[in-house]
């Protein structure tokens, strides 16, 4: 803080002023926030360990402040623990973070290698490489699902290849559903990653580049040793938004399959949804989301706590 | 650094090859956006990849003209959730900015907040659906479900945190030396932050709201759950827009994407500059 | 070590013409600064010979090898950066042994070459420090050994003292010329600092807009300047430049130079419109003096004196011991420039004549 008075030698007055009004100011300007932060933090999360702890719906017909008429203790959560669809979404989210974010990390860093210098024509293709992270998830969602219509334009270039009509029902398809839904993430995020690698890659010292190239390095080389390693910091934050983005998808698969066929496409976010809205159990959905909020605050301040301590 | 031509017809081969690829469903949506009835309609060998007789029919029967060629009429018109999208996504914009800007104003001069900002990165990290219970419950005692302002509420809470970030790093950056200067001539505060930093801060302002907006703009889980009817946005009414007399109105939907993805595009182009900053919760300025 | 020759050397970025018909040849061992103000060409040249840039006419020749085309790597070149390009996330040895390894050298020979030239920096007791952090004296020498230790026959030097505080650059200066003398390559050094070419070079190449003015020892350099430009640009303060006309006086041909007189006699080789030049070093006080001038300034300066002189359009510098007595602000002197240090300019080419 600089605060302009404390450095004059004046009396101790002017000063305390000062630096109260500083605080004042503080104190009013960050308050928004603070009551915005504890009012979609604080209540819910408390409201939710209440409702966690028993049997309450909707549909009883009592309001959820009387939920303690449902009391059913750690049922919700040993059940949870229980339970193989919730499990085999989480293990379903995983595998698409396993497969999206690998895939979007080498084709953005591809792609970045391709733009790092410059060429005739760089801008306007910049700008349309971008285009797909900007379209709205659920309309990129809905385009894949007109794609992938057993009818439709996949087929029809598969059949011109195949050389006789292909009519693949790629979205009733378990197996192939995920590899559509999954194909819908890469196509949309693929330049987020890039549009990140691409400004870490710009960013490393050109002359430090030079000097790798006069003392003999071969282009791999120079990748490997002076590139990679000073991107590090940039591609641990691309690939943490986007294993965190991954977590929480939702629009493009509901839109496309609604999770279907069965549960092939349900990943975390639909389970809790269709939990939400179909089964209605909702004292059972709020134990399954606090666990959530949970692993995810472990896992995340430890994240960052190492981060912390790296930098 | 000298490539080879080898190396540059590498390049162009390469981009071109990705952009063909990347650009497919989007041309592929526009297409059908501009299609009558009986071709977009077609399937198989039918298909043509572009309008044969391309017609607005579709963008009139989303908005209530009746399209000869379909019996169906629309019980409710695109009209309303395109307002709805607008003002929700909108004032959710400003409030996010409104709160946002004062917290990281506060925190970037004066030390105030506390681990607010952590408190912000790990809201950011959650998934909403794991606080959408407890919501859904506040929302409904409140008399906000189904309304844009309940909206309006909830993506302004969401996207604090970017405004937040985003705005913390752009006054990090601002030299304070001007404001200093104001304060030796008898400003207050106050009035230093209302007339001297917020006007110079005008492009990091408008960059962020952009960027803002265009998340509002996209959300579609939010709404899904706490609208019914009255107040659904683009995105769920885009949902709804099939009917079992007709299955999927394909034309229809690939016109009300048009319209949806139009706005964020062009935003997001303006803003260019700004994106990996906002995306990277402005750990990364370009 | 390697004898370097541009021959009719030219660069232009579309309409820019940044260099333009540069003939130099560097000899072997050979220390040459290339000096001039910044957008002189110089480091367009610089990077030319490093292979950064392909000339758009003439030749660079290695020993008599042309090395237009000829990518970077193969060049032999060893380049200093102007901020060192030191590999900052690696250690002391890392960037020492870095040409090594992308060359290929075998692991055992790396070793050795780097604890030798670790030992001829004093670096030795740094090698396992990380490279980040160290101080700017260190990065220059850990920057020399990493090109050195390749075997480079030519070293390139881009303004390497221009990060570097005043108070400090007299050591690197010091540091940079012994380890010339040690490495004994042919080294070319870029800078805009009249003062690190003359007391570091073997020869100086002056150059402005893309031209290269005069070639020379320093000495050379400094007392006959090939023209206007070079006299002002070489020595603190710079050459004084006055306009006048060589008329016919009592004992051979004069310059006169209106209100502030005229010089001694002068060898001319006719009469008319001329620059006078002398070195502010060359004015002596002189009640009988034949020139005068008004002193608008004085500057004293632990050992000198700077006068600042003016009279009609001229102005002037003089620099004097610090015993000298001169007037105050204000009042005039009076003064002569031996006619050996007399340097005369042609008015319309300022060439020396």
């Amino acid at each position: 803080m600089t605060d302009l008075t404390s450095s004059l030698p004046t009396e101790t007055a002017p000063e305390d002023q000062g630096k109260s009004e500083s605080a004042r100011l503080g104190f009013w300007l960050t308050l928004p926030t603070q009551l915005l932060v504890l009012f979609i933090a604080l209540f819910p999360i408390l409201m939710q360990l209440y409702i966690s702890l028993t049997d309450w719906s909707p549909l009883d017909g009592i309001p959820w402040y009387r939920a303690y008429e449902l009391w059913i203790g750690l049922l919700n959560y040993i059940d949870l623990w229980n339970d193989p669809r919730f499990w085999g979404a989480m293990w379903r989210t995983c595998i698409v973070m396993a497969i999206c974010v690998p895939a979007q990390f080498l084709l953005g860093l591809g792609l970045a290698i391709l733009f790092v210098d410059e060429f005739p024509g760089k801008r306007v293709l910049y700008s349309t490489a971008l285009l797909p992270m900007m379209v709205v998830p659920a309309v990129a969602g809905y385009m894949f699902f007109m794609l992938f219509q057993s009818g439709g334009p996949v087929n029809n270039i598969l059949s011109f290849f195949a050389g006789s009509p292909v009519t693949i029902a790629w979205l009733s398809d378990p197996n192939l559903a995920l590899f559509a839904v999954i194909l819908s993430d890469i196509w949309q995020w693929t330049p987020l990653m890039f549009l990140i690698l691409l400004a870490g890659m710009v960013s490393v010292p050109q002359d430090q580049q030079m000097a790798a190239v006069l003392l003999g390095a071969s282009w791999w080389r120079r990748f490997r040793t002076i590139v990679l390693p000073r991107m590090k910091t940039i591609i641990i934050i691309a690939i943490a938004i986007r294993v965190i983005e991954n977590f929480k998808v939702f629009d493009n698969f509901y839109i496309m399959t609604g999770g279907g066929p069965g549960v092939a496409t349900e990943t975390i976010s639909i389970h809790i949804y269709k939990v939400t809205q179909q089964d209605l159990i909702w004292g059972y959905v709020a134990a399954m989301a606090l666990a959530i909020l949970i692993v995810l605050s472990v896992v995340s301040g430890l994240a960052i706590s190492r981060m912390r301590k790296a930098s | 650094m000298q490539r080879s031509l080898s190396f540059e017809i590498f390049r162009y081969t390469a981009i071109a090859l990705f952009l063909a690829l990347s650009l497919i469903p989007t041309l592929w949506m526009v297409s059908m956006a501009f299609k009558p009835i009986a071709e977009w309609q077609a399937s198989g060998a039918d298909l043509t990849w572009w309008p044969e007789n391309p017609t607005l029919d579709n963008f009139r029967f989303i908005f209530g003209q009746s399209a000869s060629e379909l019996i169906v009429a629309l019980e409710r018109t695109a009209g309303r959730p395109i307002l709805a999208s607008l003002l929700s996504a909108t004032f959710g914009t400003l409030i996010a900015m409104f709160a946002g800007t004062s917290a990281a104003y506060g925190l970037s001069r004066f030390g105030a907040g506390g681990n607010l900002p952590l408190a912000l990165v790990q809201l950011r990290l959650f998934p909403p659906m794991a606080v959408m219970i407890p919501v859904m419950i506040m929302w409904a005692f409140l008399g906000m479900i189904d309304s844009w302002w309940g909206l309006a509420l909830i993506y302004g809470i969401v996207t604090l945190p970017f405004a937040f970030w985003l705005m913390k790093t752009f006054f990090d950056d601002m030299p304070r030396e001007i404001e200093d200067a104001a304060l030796v001539e008898g400003c207050s505060r106050w009035r230093v932050f209302l007339r001297i930093t917020l006007p110079m801060m005008r492009p990091a302002l408008a960059s962020s709201a952009l960027f803002i907006f265009i998340l509002n703009w996209s959300d579609y889980l939010i709404a899904l759950l706490l609208t019914t009817r009255d107040w659904v946005t683009i995105p769920v009414y885009m949902a709804s827009l099939s009917s079992s007399m007709t299955g999927q109105l394909y034309g229809a939907k690939a016109a009300l994407g048009l319209i949806a993805a139009v706005p964020p595009v062009i935003m997001g182009i303006a803003i260019q500059k700004q994106l990996v900053r906002g995306l990277t919760f402005g750990a990364l300025k370009e | 070590m390697t004898e370097i020759v541009l021959d009719n050397l030219g660069k232009s970025f579309g309409d820019f013409t940044a260099l333009k018909d540069m003939n130099l040849t560097i000899a072997q061992g050979e220390f040459v600064a290339l000096l001039g103000p910044s957008g002189c060409g110089k480091s367009t040249t610089m990077n030319m010979i490093a292979g950064m840039l392909e000339p758009s006419e003439g030749q660079i020749r290695f020993d008599g090898k042309p090395m237009n085309g000829m990518p970077m790597a193969r060049r032999g070149v060893g380049f200093v950066f102007q901020n060192y390009a030191i590999f900052t996330h690696m250690t002391v040895r890392e960037n020492l042994a870095y040409g090594l390894k992308a060359q290929g050298v075998s692991r055992a020979e790396t070793q050795r070459r780097v604890g030798e030239i670790a030992q001829l920096l004093q670096l030795t007791d740094l090698l396992d420090r990380r490279a980040a952090g160290l101080s700017v004296n260190i990065l220059q020498r850990l920057a020399i050994g990493r090109s050195a230790v390749v075997e480079p026959s030519i070293f390139l030097l881009d303004e390497p003292l221009s990060n570097v505080d005043a108070a400090f650059r007299a050591v690197m200066r010091q540091e940079l010329k012994s380890l010339q003398r040690q490495f004994k390559q042919t080294m070319v050094y870029v800078t805009h600092d009249q003062l690190e070419a003359m007391t570091m070079a073997d020869r100086i190449a002056v150059m402005d807009h893309g031209k290269l003015l005069q070639v020379g020892t320093p000495i050379e350099v400094y007392n006959h300047p090939a023209d206007t430009f070079v006299a002002r640009f070489i020595g603190a303060p710079g050459m004084n430049l006055l306009d006048g006309r060589i008329t016919g006086g009592d004992s051979g041909p004069v310059v006169d130079l209106g209100a502030a007189g005229h010089s001694g006699p002068v060898t001319a080789p006719g009469t008319g419109p001329v620059i006078f030049g002398f070195r502010p070093e060359e004015v002596h006080p002189d009640p009988n003096g034949p020139i005068q001038m008004a002193i608008t300034m004085v500057e004293r300066i632990g050992a000198r004196i700077i006068l600042h002189l003016a009279e009609g359009p001229h102005v002037a510098k003089a620099v004097l011991d610090a015993e000298t007595q001169v007037p105050d602000q204000g009042g005039m002197i009076r003064f002569s420039v031996p006619a050996a240090s007399v340097r005369l300019f042609d008015a319309q080419t300022e060439r020396a004549l």
